[in-house]
Order: C-alpha cells, then structure tokens, then sequence
C-alpha cells in the first residue's frame, strides 16, 4: 500500500519518526527499570534500550524481515541483568502496543504481521539466552560449591598439619574425641601410655580405653561439659593398658566448639606424670572422698559447708539436704554387702542426675546417707519437687544381682538457714529432721528448731520383710471366687501373708503395700505368681486370679515373668487372670503391659474400678476382660454402668447371703468374701 | 570466657539454606540451591511484593556506592557481600573508576568460594572468609592490608547484613571498633529489615527462616533501634529512611508499593 511519508527502503527514519522512536525507548526504560535488577543507571539503561529498539525497528521494517537481528535483541536484552519474566512480560507490552503506533509502522495493515512475528522472535532469542544464563549460574554454583568443599579439606590439612606438629612434640598424650565418644585423633605419647600403635586406636572408642569402673564418672564428665555447667574437667582416672593392665593417669577434658559455637569434638590430654605424684593425688583425694562412689565424704562436706553458708546469694540462700536410703538394711541382709555398694553406686549417679542443672555438692555420709548442699538460684525448684524428682529417679528399678530394685530416700531439710549458723549445727538440724523423716517413707521433713531429737521412731517393717520371705513367714494364701448364679467355685485368687511372729498374721493389702515401698514387690510378686500357677496347675487347672502392684505393674519385664511362669508350669494363658488398679494403668508402661498381656490370651481385669471418667476410659480403651469393682456405696450402679460392656464383673467383701442376692440383682458375676471362704493355705482347699 | 575453636573448619552444608543465594533467588537470579529457592518461595507467599523490596534494595547499593564515589571514596569494604549477583559493588564502584579497590567479607565457604571463581582476574577486589563478629581479623586480613589504606577514607557498606547480628554479639560495640578503625570522612551505608511496617508479614517471614534452620537468623529492630547504632556517624540526608525513599533517581530506585520501600530501612553516615 502506498506510503508517501515513508519509504521501506529508506532505513533511517523521517524526523518525527525519530522522536517518537525516542519516546518508546524512554517509556521502554522507565517500565523496565520498575521490575529488573541491572547494573545500569539511568541513563545508560535508556542508551542501550534506545539502541536495541532502533535494531528491533529496522529488523522488522526492512525490506526483508529478519528474525535473527530480532533473536539477537532478546539475547542482549537478557544480558542486561536479572530481567527474567517480569522483564520480558514488561518489554512485549511496551513494544507490542508501541511499535504498532510508530509512524513508520503505517499503515498498520502492511506491518502487522511482521511485528508479531518479530516481538516472538524476540522472546524466542530472549528464552534462549536466559535459559543458557540459568544453567551457567547454576553450573558456576556447583562450581562454587565444589570449591568450598575443596578449600574446606585443604583448610582441614593444614590444620591438620599444624595439630600433629604440636601433639607429636608432647609428652603428654591428647586424644580428640567425638561427642559420641568415637576417637578421632590420637598422638603418639597416647599410642606409649596404653602400650598400642596408634594405627591400633584408629576406629576404637573412648570407653574401649577407659576402665569400666571409670566409666560412669567420665561420662558425667562428658556430659558437664556438654551442659556447659564446666569448661574443662581434671579426673583421676584409670584407662586400660593393651596387655590388660589399668594405667592410673591424670586425664584432663574440655569441650571444642565448632565456628557456629555447637559442641563438636572432646580434647582430652593424658598426662603421663611420675607414679608419686599421682598417688600422692590420689592419697589426697581419698582423704576427702568415698572410695566407692567418688562423692567427697562428711568431712569434705562439712568443711565446705562454711564457706557456702558465707558465699551463698543472701536472697535465695542455701538448701541442706539429709538423705538416707529406706530400705538398706534389707538389701545388705537380704542381697548381701556388694549389691548393697553397687546401690549406693546407683543412687549417688542418680542424685548427680536430678541435681545436675543446680549448683549443689552431693556427698556421701556414712552407711546410707547423702548429704546436699544446695545452692539455690531463682531458678531452683522448691524442696518438694527436688525431693519427688529424686524419689522418682531412684522409683526406676535398677538390677543388683538380677534383683530389680526401686528403692526411696527419705530426707530431713533444713531451708535457708541463717548464714550464721555453725555448720556443726547445720548438719545436726538436718540429722533430727531427717530422723522424723524416717518415721514415714520416701518422705521429706523440713527442720523444725522446737522439735526435740526423740520422735524417732523404730524401723519400719518393710526393712524386715525380706529376710522374713527367706525365713517362709511369707506365704501364698488362696481366696475362693464363687459365682453369684449358683454359688459355685469359679476358682482362686492368690494372695500374700505374712505370720508375723510378734504382730500376728499381716494381710495380702499390708504386706503388698510393704513391699512395694522397698522394691521387694518385683521378685516377691514373681514368685507368688510362679507359686500359685503351679498350685492351679494341681488344682487341675483351676481359674487363678493374681493383682499386681502399680510397681509390678509398670515393670519392663512384666510380660517376661509371665511367660516364664506359665511356660515353667504349664498353666494355660486363658485359666490366668492378671489384675491391675485402675491407678496403676494409668501409667503408659503399664497399660502397654496390660495389652500385650491380653495378646498372649492372659485375662486381664481391671481392679478397683471406682466408675470415675478416667476408669471408664480404661474400660473403653483396653482390652479388658473382668473388673473388679471398688467398694463404693455406689457400686450396684458401677454394675450396672459395667454390664453393657462385656466385661465379668467382680466384687470382694461378700460376708452375707443378702449382699450375694443383691449383688447378683446388680449384675455382678463372680465374689469373693467370707461367705465364700476366707483365704487359706493351699491344704486347706481342694478342688 | 575464652572458647577454643574446633580446627575442622565449618561443614559446607547445602542442606540448609543461606540467606544470600536466596536473596539472589528473590532478585531472579539463578545462583541458589533448590533449599533456598523452597525458603524463597515460603516468604514470597507472605509477602507478595518482596522481589520489589529486592530490587529496591539492590538498586540502593548503586546509588549508595556512586554517591560515595562521587564523594571521593575510591576503597571499599563490603561486609555481607554474599553471593556475587547482578550490580555488585566492584562493578558499579569501577565503572566510575578504574582505580576502585573493593574487598568483600562473607562467612558462607559457598559465597566465599564463589567470589574467589568471579573475582579471579580483578587485581584489584578480593575476598576475605570471615565474621562480622570478628572486625580485627577482617581488618588486619591480607586482602584488606593489600587493597586498602586505612589512612585514607574507606567506604564501608553492611547491606542487609545488621539484622543477621543478634543483640547478644554487641553490635553497637563491633560498629565502634569498626569505626574506630577508619580514617575520618570515611562513609557508611547501611540496610536493615525491619517490621515496623508490615510487622505481621515481616514476623511471620522471620518464623520461615527460623524454622528453615539457616546459619542466618533474622533480628528486627525498628527505626530508633537502627538509629542508635549508627550515633557514630553523621547521616547525610535524608538520615535513616525507607530504602526506597533514599535520594531516588528513577522508578529503578522505588517500588510501587511503599510497604516494600520501608520494607528495609537505608542510610548513609560519614565519619567525622
């Protein structure tokens, strides 16, 4: 179509063409640098946009279009900077509408297609180029990446280097060792000490070298460190020679920090000093420190005391803590004198874990009494928590001589004395409250200055039942379990009785309560059940009942005793019913028990139902195959909310035909009660 | 209390992402990891506009590093540089001229090895792989002994970089060391996040980057905390403003949406 003002052979514009090219070009740069990032200012941007729409114009309007001088616009477009789809998205807006109102462009008609086609060949060129430019900055990453990691190992022999050069010069021994105990580098004073070749120690552990006895004091160590409550710790220790020998050595431990200020490694130096220097320490250390559990001993203690008295912050002031196991004498008499040091043992690593975040001195008396000294910060919880977190560690069983053990302490308190009180008469304070402690188990007592030193009471019971069990004063006894339908036998329950020679006959409440606070209850519990499955067995086979303690009942080895019993005795899974209180399931141990219990096809009761919400879930949740009720003044309606859950229901405590009749209306099952027959040694049953 | 350092020097780990190549990610660029872009992502959600307060961002590093040129300046210490992207300082800083000494500082091994590949060849901009934390051993580094003359007015920039810094590490102390080791004229420029204006969105990117367990954590100060720390240095005009509302030349300088101007705070100080 004919276009006087302008000819498509002439590539330079007319004037006005000129200024209006101009115009796009300024409103090209002024959209574009709204949503890019390049490294132009102003005016250069405008330059080089100003440059590439005088190519985009003559490759569209020349005589013949030319899409590689438009690829080519799009490739220098990218380079520019980040300009991405934004910047894209933006330049074909400006141009699209733009290009087609340029003079030079009309008519429309005779342009159109060559600037469609031109702004595509555009961002064809454009997508080449940033496509190509994603790859490279993602190669130049990898690129970087592997460099670091390179610089990083280079940096690492260097160090490398520079750490042999000091430990291969060093009589003493230095060990680096992982925070999981791993040894990562060892020098060639340590390889000497132990006897070894350190290609030997490459790939051991540190606890290979350490002598077992050792062991749990430096992983306190270890674990202080980690805490940050210490920065480097000094021990005596004994580590083991190659050819079996312990090596008696200063170790001295501190804790490596990496550049993000984490943990990272354990240095330890070995010092390899003369043997007299190091029993002299030793010497030393034994003066003022229990041989067997490491505490510093009375005299440590009470010359430290003192000064904490006078140190100590005069706003939260001090704790004195009196401790004394409650059941000791039993262990000594029942386990013998070693399982009685390896408790001490256990408990002394247990106070050092309940009271690791406080700053307090734990030492051990005499016999079985601790002494600690708290001092206390605001952030230290008051005495009764301290007390139950102590009771509560020391609740987990430990197994002595395959005895599982859960022993309490009772503790006389004295609560921030005044600083000018003779620590003499501290630690006397402490004593008294302590013994009014004792009168009542895994109790704490604070002091009380007006109470006089002669409420102490006798030993408690529980001390004596052990040897009491040995001695056969502790026996299994057989309470009958009728049915309320016709009043026959349905079978058995086992309970204890001790005959106790002074205080009569104690029942199977007294004597479970007893050794439950002594830890008895584990092994005494295991031999009733063993007992008592063997006498059913005899009984041929008749239905047996057994209740367990909240001890027994969380017991980790639960399930094993069980299956030991029945398979030692030959009772069948289905004729044995195991019950727990409704107290004791609720811890979650307990409660796993009580299913895998079910699974093995034992039946499971819940005892002492009492009908509360948290018992009716229980009832709900586990797979329960009988429930005792709790005596309650409710408990006919208790049958009835039980009924319509499948359940057996049990009752105890029927002495009357009338409580039998209205029981039976109630819905219960199966009773036990004078009615039915008191409990009785095995001769005087039959079956 | 002293802490000895461990000898292993810090793990290159690509399986938590750095702050700055996701920077870059917000930018547009292509220098990240797929870590960074999925964090990049999360805080995009949040906040919409952030490749705006990006860009504004960047574009302030130019007028800041001309402005300072324009004034004498022909050394510079980048402290944060991260990694290299598009419009870095040696770039806008030689373009003016030549001469320019430019040396970078970063503790990321990645943007540190990164710059070393692109620096390679420019005799006259280095890199040092250090702290912030740590002013003297970037001061008495061999690149900063090599390329700068602490005689001479230095033109010192921390972009986006303060808010990395936590309260504990004593930043008014670590600018008061680094201040007193330069010669008076010498400039400052500065950029730090704030919440003062999108304080929901801006908490709630801060949570992404917590949870992301990056080396970099965010701490926001508002408009008087970010003054008080740069009370060693005279502002010019117009003081300690939105970045986007620092002496703007164009619409590269400012974004639409003034949230993202005052996303980040921007300022220029000189030592007297």
């Amino acid at each position: 179509m004919p276009n006087p003002g302008h000819s498509p052979d002439t590539p330079s514009p007319q004037p006005d063409a000129e200024r209006r090219r101009r115009a796009l070009a300024r409103k090209w740069t002024y959209l574009l640098s709204g949503v890019v990032v390049v490294p132009l200012t102003a005016e250069e941007l405008d330059r080089e946009l100003g440059e590439q729409l005088d190519a985009v114009c003559d490759g569209i309007g020349a005589g013949q279009y030319d899409p590689k001088v438009l690829e080519r616009v799009g490739d220098r477009l990218c380079a520019l900077g980040y300009i991405g789809e934004p910047g894209l998205r933006c330049t074909l807006e400006v141009l699209g509408k733009g290009l087609l109102a340029l003079p030079e462009f009309q008519p429309v008609e005779s342009t159109a297609e060559r600037i469609v086609l031109g702004l595509g060949a555009l961002a064809v060129g454009f997508l080449a180029s940033n496509q190509r430019a994603v790859i490279e900055q993602q190669e130049s990453m990898q690129l970087s990446l592997f460099k670091a990691v390179r610089d990083a190992k280079s940096n690492l022999r260097e160090s490398e280097a520079r750490f042999d050069e000091v430990a291969t010069s060093s009589s003493s021994g230095i060990m680096i060792i992982s925070l999981d105990g791993q040894l990562v580098r060892a020098n060639a004073a340590i390889g000497d000490i132990l006897g070894y070749l350190p290609a030997e120690l490459t790939g051991t552990t540190l606890f290979d070298l350490v002598h077992p006895d050792s062991a749990d004091v430096l992983r306190d160590a270890m674990r202080q460190l980690l805490d940050g409550t210490e920065t480097r710790i000094r021990q005596s220790q004994r580590l083991l020679r190659k050819n079996g020998e312990t090596a008696r050595i200063s170790l001295t431990t501190s804790l490596l920090r990496g550049t993000d200020d984490e943990p990272s490694h354990l240095v330890i130096v070995v010092e390899d000093g003369t043997e007299l220097m190091l029993l002299q320490g030793e010497l030393k250390r034994q003066v003022l420190h229990d041989v067997l559990t490491g505490l510093p001993n009375r005299q440590y203690f009470g010359s430290n005391l003192e000064a904490a008295l006078r140190r100590a912050d005069p706003e939260h002031g001090v704790t004195l803590l009196h401790l004394d196991l409650d059941a000791f004498g039993m262990v000594c008499n029942s386990l013998g004198r070693q399982a009685g040091d390896r408790l001490l043992v256990h408990v002394a690593q247990c106070l050092k874990v309940v009271l690791s975040r406080e700053k307090a001195m734990i030492a051990r008396f005499d016999g079985d009494e601790f002494g600690v000294l708290l001092e206390n910060s605001a952030t230290t919880p008051d005495v009764a928590t301290i007390v139950a977190d102590i009771n509560a560690e020391l609740a987990e069983p430990t197994f002595v001589d395959g005895h599982g053990l859960a022993v309490s302490v009772s503790v006389g308190v004295v609560h921030r004395p005044s600083p000018d009180l003779d620590p003499t008469e501290l630690l006397r304070a402490a004593d008294l409250a302590l013994r009014r402690a004792k009168t009542r188990r895994g109790q704490w007592e604070l002091y009380h200055p007006d109470q006089d030193a002669h409420d102490r009471e006798a030993q408690a019971l529980a001390v004596s039942m052990p040897g009491a069990w040995e001695q056969g004063e502790v026996v299994a006894v057989y309470r009958p379990v009728a049915r309320l339908a016709d009043g026959a036998t349905a079978g058995v329950e086992a309970l204890l009785r001790w005959d106790h020679p002074d205080l009569g006959p104690l029942d199977h409440d007294r004597c479970a309560a007893l050794a439950e606070q002594t830890g008895l209850i584990l092994p005494l519990g295991e031999w009733l059940l063993r007992v008592s499955s063997g006498q059913a067995v005899w009984w041929k086979n008749v239905p047996l009942i057994v209740g367990l303690t909240a001890h027994q009942a969380a017991d980790a080895d639960l399930t094993n005793r069980v299956v030991r019993v029945l398979k030692e005795t030959g009772l069948r899974p289905g004729q044995l019913t195991i019950g727990m209180s409704v107290q004791a399931l609720r811890v979650p141990e307990a409660a796993e028990n009580f299913g895998v219990l079910a699974d093995m096809g034992v039946a499971t009761m819940l005892d002492g139902f009492g009908g509360g919400a948290a018992d009716l879930v229980l009832l709900d949740e586990l797979p329960v195959r009988s429930v005792r009720l709790a005596p309650s003044p409710f408990a006919t309606e208790l049958a009835a909310m039980v009924h319509g859950s499948g359940a057996t229901i049990l009752v105890s405590g029927v002495d009357t035909e009338e409580q039998a009749a209205s029981w039976h209306s109630a819905g219960a099952d199966l009773a036990s009660g004078d009615l039915f027959g008191t409990a009785r040694l095995p001769g005087d049953l039959s079956f | 209390m002293a802490q000895q350092r461990d000898w292993v020097p810090q793990d290159v780990d690509i399986s938590v992402p750095s702050m700055a190549r996701t920077y870059d990610y917000i930018l547009g660029g292509g220098h990240n990891f797929a870590v960074d872009r999925a964090v990049g992502v999360q805080i995009e959600q949040i906040m919409p506009g952030l490749r705006q307060a990006a860009r504004v961002n960047r574009a302030f590093l130019g007028r800041a590093v001309r402005f300072m040129a324009d004034q004498g300046i022909r050394q510079f210490l980048d402290i944060g540089s991260g990694i290299p992207t598009v419009s870095n300082v040696h770039e806008v800083a030689q373009s003016r001229d030549p001469e320019c000494r430019i040396v970078y500082v970063d503790r990321d091994p990645i943007a540190v090895a990164h710059s070393e590949l692109m620096l390679a060849g420019n005799d006259r901009a280095a890199i040092v792989h250090a702290d912030m934390r740590d002013p003297e051993s970037i001061l008495a580094s061999p690149e900063a002994r090599r390329l700068l003359d602490f005689d001479e007015p230095v033109g010192l920039l921390m972009l986006l970089m303060l808010h990395w810094v936590d309260d504990e590490s004593d930043l008014p102390g670590l600018l008061a060391r680094y201040g007193d080791a330069l010669a008076p004229g010498s400039h400052l420029a500065v950029t730090h996040a704030s919440g003062d204006h999108q304080g929901r969105e801006v908490t709630d990117a801060t949570e992404v980057i917590r949870r992301s367990r990056s080396q970099d954590q965010m701490n926001l100060r508002t408009h008087a905390e970010i003054g008080a720390l740069l009370k060693g240095f005279d502002l010019v005009e117009p003081g300690l403003v939105g970045c986007g509302e620092w002496r703007p030349e164009g619409p590269a300088d400012i974004s639409d949406s003034p949230d993202m101007n005052m996303l980040v705070y921007a300022a220029v100080g000189v030592k007297s």
